[in-house]
């Protein structure tokens, strides 16, 4: 398989978040990965300390001029998620336009990270570049329901809500604990499924980076065939999660809430659940 | 296998050098990597453009002391390479140092690298930093012929230079010292180069006994980048699951560089086409192919124990 995959995302030195959390598993999955990093912290920002350095606009068209004097500006599908400054995003998308113009098969996975439970996390002048001009660009998007609301301007509150998108893509939608899936299948109808998802009793961090690599790297192996994609991608996490969490009860111990530290994804540890997921959800096809 | 690694070393967005070289084969054989990536470059410096950022010493300093507040900063290894500044060289050397106190127990695996072929490649003034600060506090050092005769002032013109030169090394701070080339004459003829590795332990009694090891290593007629990261990590690997046997150590990192590279050379010749010599981005190191190698290398170079 001669697949390349750009991804601009954060770099950690510790833990699993950003690119340290999609560009493992999908070397281990058999895609080259170009990784820009956005930005490098010593560790992610649930941790009670975090100390590092931003990239900027400017530095990132920097790089990308390195990749294109070279002339080795060919890919075959770029990965974004979390980003905080409207002038980088605008230069993501200027760089994606570039790419897509370079190879017209180019798929824009895009994770439009800005919120959940009802509140924005990231600026809020980020929206209107998400809405106006990144989600126009991308082929493959994974909101959670706040951020599929905030781009919609529509609350969904029932399936059938989420189920009536007017994106243009392949829209994978976290409403917990369900995953709907919807993708235009080139008439005016679209493909949907769904998903159970088991809810888990923590919080991590980087399992959202993790996601939508596995769901790139799952549709990649199943373009025709959503519903197996998905439980792949779904079931991936659920090993990883599930892995993560036992880990982090044995560290923390008895009775105590396990720290962000302990509660990094076991990643390497999921080498062979990456590789070859057991399915253990089964998604409905609506 | 609860094993973690501090790797400070080059970033690069395309292709396998530094950082990128090291980490995917590490956490492939299960290791923790932690890394600092010391520059942001598009590619290596061999491609006829490259662009980007370093990081300095004190941007450095700064992603450790995050790890240190959140009091996450015990590592069993750390791992570092290529650095053409002193102060940076320096500051690692700051961190080493402390991260030893953290865990007495913590084996740094460093790659000298000052240069090859009689010149050097960085900074003149790295030397004095790499010879004075660093290699004194390395437990594991993989120089080239031309690495080790600068650090120690002697000239290697046969094997028990060689010998001699592994034990100035020792005497200079590290227990093991692979020498990853040399010129010396291979007893399987000029398609094959020597290299030679020394490892110094001390018996339950006290007393001090020194395995030496000499490798004979198919020459590959290209100039590969990121091969020395490759083989400082997988010496890493295999020290790790071999602490007292630098034979097997060596056979399976000396093993893994043969697959990875021969997987590379194929590729690269089938991209370029008959006749013409393959580019850096075509030479670009097979890594994510060949991770069945890197996890279970057939053997297919042997070590020859030597007194």
């Amino acid at each position: 398989m001669e697949c390349r995959v750009l991804s601009i995302q954060s770099h950690v030195v510790r833990g699993y978040v950003g690119n340290k959390s999609a560009t493992f598993p999908l070397q281990v999955l058999g895609f080259e990965v170009d990784s820009i990093n956005s930005v490098q912290f010593s560790n992610h920002t649930g941790y009670a300390h975090w100390k590092g350095q931003v990239l900027t606009a400017e530095e990132l068209n920097v790089l990308y001029e390195g990749i294109k004097l070279n002339k080795v500006n060919h890919y075959d599908y770029i990965l974004t998620g979390y980003s905080r400054d409207t002038s980088f995003l605008e230069m993501v998308v200027d760089i994606i336009k570039e790419l897509k113009k370079a190879n017209p098969s180019l798929v824009y996975v895009c994770d439009p990270v800005m919120g959940d439970h009802g509140a924005m996390y990231v600026p809020e002048n980020l929206l209107p570049v998400y809405r106006d001009k990144v989600v126009p660009l991308a082929d493959i998007l994974t909101p959670n329901q706040f951020e599929a609301e905030l781009l919609t301007g529509r609350k969904i509150n029932t399936q059938q809500d989420a189920v009536e998108f007017n994106l243009l893509s392949l829209v994978v939608l976290y409403h917990h604990p369900v995953v709907t899936v919807v993708k235009p299948d080139g008439t005016n109808s679209s493909q949907k499924i769904c998903m159970d998802i088991p809810k888990v009793d923590a919080v991590f961090v980087g399992t959202g980076d993790l996601f939508a690599a596995m769901l790139l790297a799952w549709t990649h192996h199943h373009p025709k065939d959503l519903k197996t994609a998905c439980e792949k991608t779904v079931s991936v996490m659920h090993h990883v999660v599930k892995r993560t969490i036992t880990y982090a009860t044995e560290m923390a111990g008895p009775g105590k809430r396990p720290s962000p530290a302990q509660l990094e994804l076991r990643m390497v540890q999921s080498k062979a659940d990456i590789e070859n997921p057991a399915i253990v959800v089964e998604a409905k096809v609506l | 296998m609860e094993c973690r690694v501090l790797s400070i070393q080059s970033h690069v967005v395309r292709g396998y050098v530094g950082n990128k070289s090291a980490s995917f084969p590490l956490q492939v054989l299960g290791f923790e990597v932690d890394s600092i990536n010391s520059v942001q470059f598009s590619n290596h410096t061999g491609y006829s453009h490259w662009k980007g950022q370093v990081l300095t010493a004190d941007e450095l300093h700064v992603l450790y002391e995050g790890i240190k507040l959140n009091n996450v900063h015990q590592y069993d290894y750390v791992l570092t390479g290529y650095t053409r500044d002193t102060s940076f060289l320096e500051m690692v050397v700051d961190i080493v140092q402390e991260l030893k106190r953290a865990n007495p127990n913590l084996v740094y695996v460093c790659d000298p690298v000052l240069g090859d072929h009689g010149s050097m490649y960085v900074p003149q003034n790295l030397y004095p930093v790499y010879k004075n600060k660093v290699v004194p506090v390395a437990d594991i050092i993989t120089p080239n012929q031309f690495e080790a005769e600068l650090l120690t002032g002697k000239n290697i013109s046969t094997e028990k230079d060689a010998v001699e030169v592994m034990d100035l090394l020792h005497a200079m701070g590290p227990d093991t010292v692979v020498i990853t080339s040399s010129d010396l004459p291979s007893r399987l003829g000029d398609r094959f180069l020597v290299s030679l590795g020394s490892q110094r332990h001390v018996r339950p009694d006290g007393s001090r006994t020194t395995q030496r090891v000499r490798i004979e290593v198919p020459k590959v007629d290209a100039v590969f980048v990121g091969t020395g990261d490759l083989f400082a990590a997988m010496l890493l690997a295999w020290t790790h699951h071999y602490p007292n046997d630098l034979k097997m150590a060596c056979e399976k990192t000396f093993s893994v560089m043969h697959h990875v590279i021969q997987r590379t050379i194929s590729y690269a010749h089938e991209l370029a086409g008959p006749g013409r010599r393959p580019s850096p981005p075509q030479l670009e190191l097979r890594m994510v192919q060949s991770k069945a190698d890197i996890e279970d290398p057939a053997i297919v170079t042997e070590a020859t124990v030597i007194s």
